[in-house]
């Protein structure tokens, strides 16, 4: 398949007084046309420094973008100039944000705002600019979309001012949209109501979309491929299929289990209320970070290894990756992992069988209760 | 000792609101328009509905944090008592009516005036005659003293962690403050007490002496929680405790809540926009859509046959966690129209799917209905 976008090698790091923060720790990834990518994990893993680093617009200092490619078609972002940027920004990618209020200026109006970018990227008159301006707002929805372009975006519901967003983000006919958590402060209703015009929009106009939230169920029927991360880099990636039918991520299945389930029965045999399968414990802090696996402090699963390397992200089956112990033996060749003596794997071994044999490895060190359900 | 705990009937709020930012002109906004309310000792009742819906009013009226119109919070309430106070309660809005329509006609006879006279009389009388009765157990017309003994009882957990804890407070003083007030810890007691919360919610002892800003948005609400908890009520309106906060978060959130319950005896009202959410910590749900509950449920039922078209599609605009999943997303069309000037009859009626002649002239009444749900709708499906 045709790559349009390829991310090699990732890393984007802010420099803080005394210590580092991680937030993009070598990710790799890519884009076909027409696809979506769906970017899960908690708030704070470094889904929206990802995309805000191919966007190039890492606040500098105290962000840098430390190492990597980002090839669009094949040209690194990363070697352009400034300039060259900005058109790459106005006309390849566009970007939807999660509070469209702070990124729609409150002075215009939303026809100018929306007419702006167009005359900017497509070269339009004043006039005609305003004419599709009202066709682009139609098309995403709006009703009395020759009123609405007057209006201002005080005047306008969190749901009509996404698909203001939205419409500015489709003006200068992307091929590559990036939306950051669109959808998290609006209701379920109106959430199912952008996700339902994005979906019609992916149709009509195959745009490539990468889709970042913290809620899988959001992007189960809206995403074709997605990729889960965790501190700062990829923990697994599939087809969306597999990341819901055979996720192989402890914290993948983690996120899976934290989604309350329609319809599902909340009592136990004993008349006792069924608990949600939660991870426990919090994203670790960056002063701090785990010396070999990223999750081991909050996984259910760890075993003596995961305490003294890093996994590396290996393929299992085609198109499925995954970044732990329990499937693959591959390291991670971390500075860390430099000191970790030859002949260790055999030890870690040996741990592991008499943990199995002394009953199920357990590290709940959170201060949460998991209800296993069965 | 009655199992209702806590027994809301005719529940109005309103706001004055300008018709425009630069009117002087004041219009009203009615956020809470008649709700009637049943909680059990021990179960969770979940209100869900739309941004706008009155969820939030209706929790803060209970706690007297807003000051309702009218209406009645009944705590523990003498059965008896709630049917003779509602009789008079009845017959004073009859005489309301009434009066209205009276002062409305453009000419008056002296016996209309007369008559108008002895009806705003007999008004006043009876009102006062009612709320007399019912401040033994109303919060709404109890004495001062008597309200402050009650409304420790009623806590509520707040929608937003970041703004609903005072950063110039360190946790323990942010905890300690209820108990502090009301005299039931002081000294090293209180210490304890607050490190005994503190565990329960799962916040290490050393979170006791740092301030909110210093704390992730979940910390936030086990924060919130703690203190919610720390006057050990009997209820708590919890308004959106997991909206702001990730899946993951929201998940331990749940789990604490759950468990908190057996351990504390407490009985919750659970407010949310999202179904699935409700409908997983809830014994009963109840619906809300422009000021009115419009239908009310057990959870299971809800989820198996609901019945009012409000229900039915915020249930279809819950996403699915798997690929598979046959239905696409049908949420409601359009937003919630404004409170203060909402759609003639049924006001669901400019986004339903079910509607039929009827709907959009006369106000459809809440029933039982067959199944047990409680609906108001004309044309409600899957009968
Ligand atoms: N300007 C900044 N200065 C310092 N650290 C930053 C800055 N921006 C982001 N970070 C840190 O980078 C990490 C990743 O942040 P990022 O915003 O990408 O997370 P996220 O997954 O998008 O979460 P959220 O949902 O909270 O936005 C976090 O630890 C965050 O605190
Ligand atoms: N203090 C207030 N002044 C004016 N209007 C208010 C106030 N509080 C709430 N409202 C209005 O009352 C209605 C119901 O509000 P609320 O109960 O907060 O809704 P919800 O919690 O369901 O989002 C909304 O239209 C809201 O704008
Ligand atoms: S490598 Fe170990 S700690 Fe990390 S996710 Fe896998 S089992 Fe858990
Ligand atoms: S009363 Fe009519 S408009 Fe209202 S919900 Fe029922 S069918 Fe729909
Ligand atoms: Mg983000
Ligand atoms: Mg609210």
């Amino acid at each position: 398949m045709d790559k349009l976008l390829d991310v090699k090698g990732l890393k984007t790091h802010f420099h803080m007084h005394g210590y580092t923060v991680r937030a993009v720790d070598g990710v790799d990834f890519s884009l076909s046309e027409g696809e979506t990518l769906g970017i899960v994990g908690e708030s704070g893993c470094g889904k929206s420094q990802t995309s805000m680093s191919v966007m190039r617009l890492i606040p500098d200092p105290p962000g840098k973008i430390e190492a990597g490619e980002i090839l669009l078609r094949g040209r690194d972002l990363l070697k352009i100039s400034e300039p060259e940027m900005r058109k790459v920004r106005g006309n390849n990618i566009s970007m939807i944000f999660q509070e469209p209020m702070t990124s729609l200026n409150p002075v215009y109006s939303i026809g100018y705002q929306i007419s702006e970018v167009l005359m900017l990227h497509r070269d339009m008159t004043k006039d005609d600019a305003l004419k599709e301006s009202v066709r682009l707002l139609k098309l995403v929805g709006m009703s009395d979309p020759e009123e609405r372009v007057t209006e201002y975006p005080f005047q306008l519901s969190g749901g009509l001012r996404q698909r203001v967003m939205i419409a500015i983000a489709m003006a200068c006919e992307p091929d590559i949209m990036i939306a950051d958590e669109p959808t998290t402060a609006l209701d379920v209703t109106i959430q199912a109501q952008i996700l339902r015009l994005m979906a019609d929009l992916k149709a009509r106009t195959g745009t490539s979309i990468m889709f970042i939230t913290h809620d899988l169920a959001v992007i189960a029927s809206f995403a074709d491929r997605v990729m889960v991360m965790y501190a700062g880099v990829v923990v697994e990636q599939a087809p969306v299929r597999d990341i819901f039918k055979k996720p192989l991520h402890p914290y993948t299945q983690g996120l899976l289990g934290s989604i309350p389930v329609l319809g599902e029965v909340k009592k136990r045999a004993d008349g006792s209320r069924q608990l949600l399968n939660a991870i426990p414990g919090s994203l670790p802090d960056h002063r701090n970070f785990p010396k070999g696996c990223r999750f081991a402090p909050r996984c259910t699963k760890v075993m003596a290894r995961c305490w003294e390397a890093e996994p590396a992200l290996v393929p299992i089956e085609e198109g499925h990756q995954v970044r732990c112990f329990l499937h693959s033996d591959a390291v991670q060749e971390t500075p860390a992992y430099a000191e970790v003596k030859r002949g260790q794997q055999r030890k870690w071994q040996r741990a592991d069988r008499r943990a199995q044999g002394a009953g199920p490895a357990s590290a709940a060190t959170g201060a949460d209760k998991t209800g296993g359900r069965s | 000792m009655s199992d209702t705990l806590i027994k809301v009937t005719g529940l109005k709020k309103t706001f004055p609101v300008k018709a425009s930012a630069f009117s002087s002109k004041s219009l009203t906004l009615r956020a809470v328009d008649g709700v009637d309310l049943e909680l059990k000792r021990g179960e969770t009742l979940g209100v869900v509905g739309e941004s706008g819906c009155g969820k939030t009013t209706v929790g803060r009226c209970l706690l007297r944090l807003y000051e309702p119109d009218a209406g009645r919070v009944w705590i523990e309430p003498d059965a008896s008592l709630v049917s003779q106070v509602s009789e008079i309660d009845e017959s004073v809005a009859a005489m309301a009516e009434e009066l209205a329509t009276l002062s409305g006609q453009p000419t008056k006879t002296t016996a209309d005036k007369a008559r108008v006279r002895a009806l705003k009389q007999r008004v006043l009388r009876d009102k006062a005659r009612a709320n007399q009765l019912a401040s033994t157990s109303d919060l709404l017309s109890m004495s001062r003293a008597r309200l402050k003994a009650n409304r420790r009882r009623i806590q509520m957990v707040f929608q937003d962690p970041w703004a609903s804890l005072n950063p110039h407070m360190v946790v323990k003083d942010i905890v300690g403050e209820g108990p502090l007030e009301y005299g039931t810890h002081s000294g090293r007691e209180l210490d304890r007490w607050v490190h005994e919360l503190l565990e329960k919610v799962g916040l290490p002892p050393q979170a006791a002496n740092r301030y909110p800003h210093e704390f992730s948005g979940g910390q936030r609400q086990r924060i919130g929680i703690a203190r919610a908890l720390a006057l050990t009520p009997s209820l708590i309106v919890c308004d959106e405790p997991v909206s702001a906060l990730d899946v993951s978060i929201q998940a331990q959130i749940l789990n604490l809540l759950i468990s908190l319950q057996d351990d504390f005896d407490l009985t919750f009202i659970f407010i949310a926009h999202d179904l699935s959410v409700v409908q997983y910590i809830s014994d009963r749900v109840a619906v809300m859509y422009l000021g009115k509950v419009v239908e009310t449920a057990e959870a299971a039922a809800l989820y198996a046959n609901p019945r009012h078209p409000y229900t039915i599609s915020l249930l279809a605009a819950v996403p699915v966690a798997d690929p598979e999943h046959p239905n696409e997303l049908r949420p409601p069309e359009g937003d919630v129209p404004s409170p203060v000037n909402p759609p003639s009859g049924c006001t669901f009626h400019p986004r339903c799917r079910h509607r039929i002649d009827v709907c959009d002239k006369v106000i459809p009444v809440l029933g039982k209905d067959r199944n047990g749900h409680v609906i108001s709708c004309h044309n409600p499906p899957n009968g």
